[in-house]
């Protein structure tokens, strides 16, 4: 809990100091630099979270299903 | 040190007095331009010996297809209606065994169970059944029909965003309903981003259970008299005949609901112009029925007694064993409530025109004792104007649950316990490749829609425990125009 708050204050500080304006964002808006799982990476996520006991904080969905198979 | 920090925070209040002077809404664009429609699909196999249907042990050999649909509509120039339906369909050695007999009992009796759709095969020798092979039993395939509707809403400057879900999945055991919705914030130029997100999710079991289970919880102590059972012959450790077997600590749930509550904040930045980053922090809340059903147990301190072949018992734990089956003592008593802190971040970077770094970690901790640590690379390689390569590496730790224990290590006098591996220590590497196909003028079409982009990926699992798995999906998005 400390460290992810240590993260959040880290990164409050850092977006205060160095703003891209949107006619430099060529590069961050990519489509690889997507800060998020890709739209085909669903199925890989399903079967983690069923063969393995962590989930959440990847975006994507978190509940639902007995995933007991 | 203080000093550095009282800086950088005047530094990040004199920025945002800024940002509000400089924000201007130039033209409004529409948030989706037209409907898309995206294709996907995937083969999953695995296979371990480690089945949590036969106590920690036995074949965990498994198919599954997944198809679905994915149709964005903009309903206005600030309002998205996304449509995701699917079905998914698998066959399971493990699941095929909650009744692992490959033949009814002598009764060829009982009603409403999932041993009745067994075909009453009349053998001589009686009913075997093998931890290590698929029984025929109706469990061994399922089918999960599964439909999400979520509907956004962009403010004019696009620096406001709200959303709304529903999700409805069904398959024979199960039912699942779920609701939520969220907010997420742009400012500082759009360089920063703050989400926050809650879903619940209401579901339903109609439990199955093993069958020597299911039918001493219809029968109690007279089961082996009636119903499956009677007639047919119980086999103790040593291979003699008895009729001791009297699993007493089962009983059945009595309620079958299982509820998720999810409340998730992200927090993103743009660091510079190649280099961004984004926080997530979930809460997850479950309570209701977290076991599954028809997960045996097996206690160390409980007699054996088995079904088949009594030659066959002493080779019971080795994968050649094909006709005998332990019975269960009872199936796993896990909580009901669980409470799950998930911690993640990514960091993308743009090194070149050719070359992106997307990598991800996550910290996760419960109540239950698990603690895991995953982490992932993708490195995207842009060999043309249209295709993408990315090869990806994945890893992925976890301390077990102190309601761990392997196959037959469980004592009676416990009051939670499972077999199930998926909770036990192992770590897990995942390793594969994939590209992408776009083409941005669509030349490619079908009926008015032109395809976009396609995607295609495989990755081979394997965790130190021996579960091993093969994954491959294929995506197709296409456009109107």
């Amino acid at each position: 809990m400390k460290k992810f708050l240590k993260l959040a204050v880290l990164l409050l500080v850092f977006q205060s100091c160095n703003s891209v304006k949107e006619y430099e964002k060529e590069k961050i808006n990519d489509v690889d630099m997507k800060l998020s799982a890709r739209a085909s990476e669903r199925y890989e996520t399903s079967f983690q979270v069923y063969r393995e006991a962590a989930a959440g904080a990847n975006g994507g969905k978190s509940g639902g299903g007995c995933g007991c198979n | 040190m203080k000093k550095i920090v009282f800086a950088l925070s005047l530094c990040s209040l004199i920025s945002y007095s800024q940002v509000k002077k400089d924000t201007i809404v130039v033209f409004k664009k529409r948030v989706l331009e037209t409907t898309e429609i995206d294709f996907l699909s995937s083969y999953y196999k695995q296979d371990g010996t480690h089945s949590s249907v036969g106590g920690g042990i036995g074949s965990e050999k498994l198919t599954n297809a997944t198809a679905n649909i994915v149709i964005a509509m903009p309903l206005n120039d600030d309002d998205v209606l996304t449509i995701d339906s699917g079905i998914s369909a698998y066959t399971s050695a493990s699941s095929s065994n909650i009744n692992p007999f490959n033949a009814s009992g002598a009764s060829r009796g009982g009603e409403g169970d999932d041993d009745d759709r067994v075909a009453a095969v009349a053998l001589a020798t009686g009913p075997t059944g093998s931890p290590w092979q698929a029984s025929s039993g109706a469990s061994q395939s399922d089918v999960l029909a599964a439909i999400n509707a979520n509907y956004s809403h962009s403010s004019d400057d696009r620096n406001f965003i709200w959303n709304a879900d529903v999700a409805f999945s069904n398959e024979y055991d199960y039912t699942s309903i779920g609701f939520g919705g969220g907010i997420s914030k742009l400012f500082n130029d759009k360089n920063s981003e703050v989400s926050l997100k809650v879903n619940a999710y209401l579901d339903q079991w109609r439990p199955i259970y093993p069958t020597e289970l299911s039918e001493f919880g219809k029968y109690g102590s007279g089961f082996q008299s009636n119903g499956y059972f009677a007639g047919v012959t119980v086999y103790n450790q040593s291979g003699a005949i008895s009729s001791g077997y009297l699993p007493n600590t089962f009983t059945k749930w009595s309620a079958v609901g299982r509820n998720s509550y999810s409340a998730s904040v992200g927090f993103s930045q743009v660091l510079t112009k190649k280099f961004q980053v984004s926080v997530f922090f979930d809460l997850l809340q479950q309570d209701g029925m977290l076991s599954t059903p028809y997960h045996r147990i097996y206690f160390a301190d409980k007699p054996n007694y088995y079904i088949g072949n009594p030659a066959s018992i002493s080779n019971y734990e080795n994968p050649s064993n094909s006709d005998v089956y332990l019975l269960a003592d009872d199936i796993e008593r896990l909580p009901n409530t669980r409470f799950k802190l998930p911690i993640g971040a990514r960091l993308n970077y743009y090194l070149n025109e050719t070359v992106v770094f997307r990598t991800y970690y996550r910290y996760y901790s419960d109540d239950w004792d698990i603690q895991a640590h995953t982490a992932s690379i993708e490195i995207p390689v842009k060999v043309s104007d249209k295709f993408t390569i990315f090869p990806m590496y994945r890893y992925y730790t976890q301390l077990q649950s102190k309601y761990f224990a392997p196959f037959e290590q469980h004592l009676s006098t416990e009051k939670f316990y499972t077999s199930d591996f998926d909770l036990s220590t192992f770590n897990a590497n995942q390793y594969g490749a994939g590209f992408t196909y776009t083409d941005i003028f669509t030349a490619a079409k079908i009926w008015k829609f032109g395809l976009k982009n396609i995607d295609f990926r495989f990755n081979h699992y394997e965790r130190t425990d021996g579960l091993h798995a093969d994954i491959a999906t294929i995506a197709f998005k296409f456009v109107n125009q």
